[in-house]
Order: C-alpha cells, then structure tokens, then sequence
C-alpha cells in the first residue's frame, strides 16, 4: 500500500500559484460556454431545417462532438489542423475543442427544449401578427432557454473539468497546467492533485449553486 | 506442555516480526520480480523495437540489476510525469527511468548516484532560423513538461521576456510540434537528439549546437526510506562501471566514451 508521508506544507505553499490556474479554467470554460450557447442554437435551428443543406452539416457536428473523445477533439485541434498548417496556441486549441464540445452537447439540449413548447405558443404568436423572427425572439427562445436552463449549467460544469485536457496540448496556465508543472518539479504528485481536485469541485460546486440561485430569481411564476 | 506453548508462540511472534520488517530489497527477491519504472519514447534509452517488445540502454540496464538480484526483470512503460506515482503506489520497485537529481526531487523520493549523464543540444527545423542557441529568444520552444532541459528552457524564457514555452506531456508530442511548426525549437539530450535526426521519422530536423546547461546528471530511484534498496542501487551502479559493463552499453546504444559520472572537488 502507500509507502509514503504525506507533506501537506511544501504543498500548500503553492495554493497562489493554483488559484491563478483556477482562474484561468474559469476563464476558459465562461468563454466556452458563452460561445458554445451561441452556436449551439444556430445548430438546434439548423438541424429543424428542411433544407438538408442546411441541416447535414449541423448533424454532422452534433453527431462528432458528441461522440468522439473531447480529449480527441481538443487534440485534433492542436496537432491535427497543425498538421495541415493552421498553427492553434494551446489556449485557443483549448478554447475551440471545448466550444466544439459545448455546442454539440447543447444543440441537442436546446433542440429537446424546443421540442418540449407546443406548437400552438408559435401559432399564437404568428397570429398576433408577429414576423415568425419576432415570434421566434420573443415567444419561443425565452421559453427554450428556461427549460434548458438547469441541463446547461450541467454542461458549464462538464466544460470547467474539460479544461483539464488542456495539459495534452501543452497548456501550463489553467489549474491542470500549474498542478502537472508543481508535480513535476517537486514530485509532490498526491498532495497537489488533491490540492487541485478540491479547487475543482469548489469551482463546480459554485456554479451549480449559482445557477440555481439564479434560476429561482429569473423563473418566477 | 506449558514451555512449549510459550516457546511456540515466541517463534510465531518472531517469524511475524521479521516478516514485518522485511524491506524492499527482501520483497523482491521475495518475489523474484525486479519492477522497473521505464520511460519508452526517450531513445536510446527507452524506446520499442518494429515487434514492440521494450529496447534500449534503460531496459538493458533494468536487465542486469534483475540478473544481479537473481530475479526476472519487468518492465514498466511509465511516462516522464508518471514516475513517482508509480514508485510511491507501489506499481514499481526501482526508477531506471533518466531521473535528474534535483534537490527538489529529492525531498520527495530517494536518488542512487549518478548512473548516466546527459548533455543537451538545441534541435530545430530547417528554415526556422535558429543557429544557435541564443537565437531561440522571442521565439515560440517547448519541451517535454518536467523534464531537467524542459524546466531550464522554461527559466530562459522567462528571464528572455519575450517568445513562448510550451510543456508537452511526452517526448513524441514535442518532436511533433516542432516537425508541425507548433514550435520552432527545443532543448533536448544529445542522444535523444541525435537518434531522432538519423530516425528521418520526422523531416528537416536539425542540431544547432549545444545548450549551455550544466552537465544533466541522473540517477535510479527508489522510495526514500529504503535505504538497502538505495544502498543495494548504489553499489550495482558502482560495479556497472567498475566491470567495464557501462561502457559495453554506452557503445551499444549511444557510441563513444561514456561520460564521467564523478564530478571533481566533492565526495558523493
């Protein structure tokens, strides 16, 4: 079993520099998120379409992103366009891979949603005299976003600890970089990453919290 | 009745004693398995041949402590950063793995003396314009994340102020980027350097000269509280050398007079 003295001291000296990386994981996966919702309902639209023009090119990203490793995709983003010349930072590589992610997920998660609102909400609009733009904006998304609301902050959590596949492409400034780089040199390997796994549920623990929050003021019948 | 009940219990307690405190080095020889920490993808140290099966002077080296012990040897492929996990949850029972002495390190798991050294070179791609080493400021170089020469760069770039360092997690990824033109340059081990470049496994990678790092002095590792297992490594690598058998593995997998592994002016 474990041979070995746990030094919690060494270890923690480094909390500062951890916190940093936090900080840029939150920053990357706010960013992702905010990205992938856009995209994600561009995509759920898309895929309603009845233009296959329009709508095999949304499946197909839904289908790869949803069923392809996201350490896959993130990888791809990096070594695999890097390959063809298109030379990604392992921060923007990140960032892409994750959005890719994120928005394939919430695709369908938006498209559930729109299926959930019955069709007569738009009938009634449209026969109001709303431009089924108009009728889309202001009936039918805010009723998309409530119901897909708790389900996307699931996906906010899932993009925090996505994060972490960073490290595979080089990354060194999110929390999984400063903690592989802390472990590395001092060898420290258990005391950090424990260190490092509670910074990530405290993170994920936030966000669900905060969001809940946030639902029971903006839903109130 | 009585004494013999009494003398029973005392040989049972004492078989239980010394079962207890049996140390590492009884444990494997115990088992008659030597599990040795390899990293694969650092030849000539470390690397597979065409049938897969684990080559080089780190493998051979494992094999001789094992014949040395009397035991079979087992080798571990565990990547740079896996190391001391794999040493401290007991999946291994030695480092032969091109582990740096750092002071650092050492408070964390127990270093043999050196049983190899390295010198680094800068490696580039042609048209990178980079001809030596000081050329790599303001560019964008990486390294395999951890390393000796990967955390040396690292203090270059900062103290450069300028261009970008990237740690990979394996030696590969890093020969990768820089045949991609992710990254323009790296530091790296001569032998590494010079096998891959004869490999042609990646296209117009080029040596530029010699990094000015201090000699990379490496040693075995075992857990730091096994001071018979440390003891035991020592005096194997000790005899490595003395019996000529060092330098029979340097010609075979690198070529050349093996470098010195005593550093003037100080005992160790």
């Amino acid at each position: 079993m474990f041979n070995y003295t746990f030094q919690w001291r060494q270890a923690l000296q480094k909390l500062p520099l951890l916190l940093d990386g936090a900080l840029v994981t939150l920053q990357i996966a706010l960013m992702s998120m905010a990205m992938g919702i856009v995209f994600a309902v561009i995509l759920a639209v898309a895929r309603n379409s009845r233009s296959t023009l329009v709508s095999a090119p949304a499946t197909a990203w839904v289908e790869v992103s949803r069923n392809t490793p996201a350490l896959f995709q993130i990888y791809m983003a990096h070594f695999g366009l890097g390959s063809f010349g298109i030379h990604l930072s392992p921060y923007i590589a990140l960032l892409a891979g994750i959005t890719f992610n994120n928005a394939g997920y919430l695709a369908e998660t938006f498209r559930g949603a729109l299926r959930a609102i019955p069709g007569t909400q738009l009938r009634a609009a449209r026969s109001l005299g709303m431009p089924s733009l108009q009728a889309f904006r202001l009936v039918i998304m805010p009723q998309m976003f409530r119901i897909a609301f708790l389900p996307t902050t699931n996906q906010m959590v899932w993009a925090i600890l996505m994060t972490s596949l960073g490290v595979t492409v080089g990354m060194n400034s999110d929390l999984a970089g400063v903690t592989q780089d802390i472990n590395v040199r001092s060898f420290r390997t258990f005391e950090i990453f424990a260190i490092a796994a509670v910074i990530y549920y405290l993170i994920a623990k936030a966000v669900t919290l905060g969001a809940r929050l946030m639902a029971a003021r903006l839903f109130r019948y | 009745m009585k004494t013999s009940i009494i003398l029973g219990s005392l040989l049972a307690a004492t078989c239980l004693g010394t079962a207890a405190s049996a140390d590492k080095l009884d444990d494997i020889m115990a088992s008659g398995t030597l599990r040795c920490a390899v990293v694969l993808d650092f030849p000539p140290m470390g690397s597979r041949d065409a049938d897969n099966n684990p080559i080089g002077f780190d493998v051979d080296y494992c094999n001789d402590l094992a014949k040395a012990l009397g035991v079979t040897a087992e080798i571990v492929e565990t990547p740079f950063p896996d190391r001391i996990p794999a040493l401290v949850s007991g999946r291994v029972d030695v480092g032969v793995a091109s582990t740096s002495d750092t002071l650092e390190r050492a408070k964390t798991v127990g270093f043999t003396i050196p049983y190899f050294a390295f010198t680094n070179v800068v490696l580039t791609r042609e048209g990178a314009g980079i001809e030596k080493f000081e050329d790599m400021n303001g560019k964008t170089v990486g390294s395999v994340s951890g390393t000796f020469e990967g955390i040396a760069l690292e203090e270059n770039v900062k103290g450069w102020g300028a261009g970008e360092f990237r740690p990979y997690q394996s030696q590969a990824d890093v020969f990768l980027a820089l045949s991609q033109g992710q990254i323009d340059a790296t530091v790296v081990t001569s032998t590494v350097a010079s096998s891959i470049v004869e490999s042609g496994q990646y296209e117009g990678l080029v040596i530029k000269g010699d990094a000015p790092y201090p000699v990379d002095y490496v040693g075995l590792i075992a857990l730091r509280q096994e001071y018979g297992m440390l003891n035991y490594l020592d005096l194997f690598i000790n005899q490595q050398v003395r019996s000529g058998r060092y330098q029979e593995l340097y010609d075979k997998w690198v070529g050349g007079a093996a470098p010195k592994l005593t550093i003037d002016n100080v005992y160790r």
